[in-house]
């Protein structure tokens, strides 16, 4: 929290751990997913937040001691796989591009396929600075993070989204072939960082937007996703590793019970967008996780101060009394082109709303 | 089978979705002396105006919708030497991009193709398109109206300078400027000065035949 707001009664480091082994806390905490925001703010190019460990590591750790977040620094893309596989990833570069595309597949037809490996987590695309990024979190002392996609976004980040909804009508072998492709890829990413970092502080953070409804339906979800999500999330559990924080982006109203079949940990945490209502995220997911989300992002880059505020206190008060507990959180990234008043406002609501007695 | 029922089979092939099947269907629509124009309107068109009204009601979803594409496309190899432009592209021109700074384009490319089904001519500019391109593009081509995309909300400051743009150079009354996205709102259309804000690729369609 700011200077003349703060009531906080304990550290982020110490909170977030409090939350995650269940134990009382003194409020919410606040996730603001804030990449591209974060290096403005502290005046780095965008696209060093994504492609930079040092600078992306000091603009999100700044920014958060400035405004009071809970949310460490992480590192990850939400082009996931395409790199990893051997393909070509762009990172944004001036004020207004926010966040890393894909340039190039590496599959790019069906023969292509065949010839694709299981990357060495080692050396795949961005890992070497996502291990490096790591490292600097495990001196900080806080969560351990290997941020990857769900199985579905780096199948679509490996072949390409249109590729991969056309191919589900037409060629579905290939489609499942590439899914379990993606899925024996992020096992071995975090059985890498297991290795490593040990399962203690590690936080497998899983983004999926292409499995939003606005893209697949519930049917196709059932049949290419769950199957091949359940299972890694089963294996990963299985290595040790306590806690997935699953962002499952975007319009995924019609998967939320599929979704809800999924291990996240004990207790995960389950990030919505905003087009999910909190209370059916705690429906699905807050009897066993940890609710996050759901602001609109929209609204927090375009809205008045006084509407973020709103905004954020309709969520707080929303999620508060989860049964697993809540975490503010951005629906999505924080854009990077938010008025600093506006954030500085979800940490006043938070400030307002957000203490527990 | 008479001519009527085989656009009625072309019209069925695209909604079944069925890529493999189009092409013949066309060919024996045309074989059965249905005119060319009728095979595309009612069979081809028709066909994709009723996948879009599937999508619309959640029936469909995106994989359904750019499937649907590739079966239009399958079902035009037959047809087209048939058409002049006109025909295919006979409602105007619609000048197509994402702004400035945002790289999406899955969206875009949907209302291209579901404009082009719809006969319109469609000028695709990609992404994280300039606003003086847009307005050297709306100038050359003399096109009615302007589809603009954005996915990110960070992008209201470039849709507010495109539509600037176009309005400096003295253009804004010969063209109508619609905005789709997932950040978008009617209000926010309104507020950045656009006539007009298509929820999804069908209602850009709509929108682009009442402006027409």
């Amino acid at each position: 929290m700011n200077k003349t707001d703060n009531k906080d009664k304990t550290t982020s480091i110490a909170r977030v751990g409090s939350l995650l082994n269940r134990k009382k806390i003194d409020r919410v905490p606040f996730f603001p997913f804030s990449l591209g925001f974060s290096a403005k703010n502290v005046g780095y190019p965008i696209g060093s937040v994504y492609s930079e460990c040092v600078r992306s590591f000091d603009a999100q750790l700044w920014t958060q001691q400035m405004y009071g977040h809970d949310q460490d620094p992480f590192f990850g893309s939400a082009v996931y796989g395409t790199s990893e596989f051997g393909g070509d990833v762009e990172f944004p570069i001036g004020d207004w591009i926010q966040s890393p595309r894909s340039i190039r597949y590496p599959v790019q037809s069906f023969e292509d396929i065949d010839k694709l490996g299981l990357p060495d987590p080692q050396s795949a695309g961005n890992l070497p600075k996502a291990l490096e990024f790591s490292k600097m979190q495990e001196s900080h002392g806080g969560l351990i993070s290997l941020v990857v996609g769900g199985v579905f976004t780096t199948a679509g980040n490996i072949c390409d989204i249109r590729n991969l909804c056309l191919w589900i009508a037409r060629e579905p072998e290939a489609v499942h072939r590439v899914v379990q492709l993606a899925a024996d890829h992020i096992l071995s990413a975090a059985r890498l960082w297991v290795k490593i970092f040990g399962t203690q502080r590690l936080l497998v953070q899983i983004w999926e937007p292409t499995a939003a409804n606005s893209i697949i339906s519930p049917r196709h979800f059932e049949k290419f996703v769950l199957p091949y999500q359940q299972k890694l999330h089963q294996e990963i559990l299985g290595l040790g590793v306590k806690h997935i924080l699953c962002h499952i982006c975007g319009e995924q109203n019609k998967n939320l019970p599929l979704w809800g079949q999924v291990p996240m940990g004990d207790p995960g945490i389950v990030s919505l967008g905003q087009q999910v209502n909190l209370a059916d995220g705690i429906k699905y997911f807050g009897a066993k996780n940890i609710i996050a989300g759901n602001l609109d992002t929209s609204l927090v880059a375009g809205g008045t101060a006084n509407e973020v505020y709103e905004a954020a206190k309709k969520c707080i008060l929303a999620g508060k009394d989860a049964p697993n507990g809540y975490i503010l959180m951005t629906a999505c990234e924080t854009p990077s082109q938010t008025p600093p008043y506006n954030f500085y406002m979800l940490t006043k609501a938070i400030n307002d709303f957000g203490f527990y007695d | 089978m008479n001519e009527h029922e085989a656009i009625q089979g072309v019209l069925s092939t695209v909604v079944s979705l069925d890529i493999d099947g189009v092409a013949e269907q066309v060919s024996a629509a045309l074989k059965a002396g249905a005119d060319p124009r009728a095979v595309l309107n009612e069979g081809l068109s028709a066909g994709m105006r009723i996948v879009g009204e599937r999508f619309q009601s959640g029936e469909y979803f995106l994989t359904e919708l750019l499937l649907a594409g590739e079966v239009m496309k399958a079902g035009l190899v037959p047809l087209s030497p048939l058409l002049t432009n006109t025909d295919i592209q006979g409602k105007g021109t619609v000048v197509l991009a994402t702004v400035k700074g945002d790289i999406h384009d899955l969206g875009k490319n949907l209302v291209g193709m579901m404009l082009s089904a719809a006969g319109f001519e469609v000028i695709d500019l990609g992404s994280d398109v300039a606003p003086q391109r847009i307005v050297e593009t709306v100038r050359k081509s003399q096109a009615k109206i302007v589809a603009l995309s954005m996915l990110l909300s960070p992008m209201v400051v470039s849709l507010r300078s495109t539509v600037e743009e176009i309005t400096k150079a003295g253009l804004r009354d010969q063209v109508k400027v619609i905005v789709g996205g997932a950040c978008t709102t009617p209000g926010l259309a309104k507020e950045m000065g656009c006539d007009a804000h298509g929820e999804d690729a069908v209602a850009a369609v709509h929108l682009c035949e009442k402006f027409i």
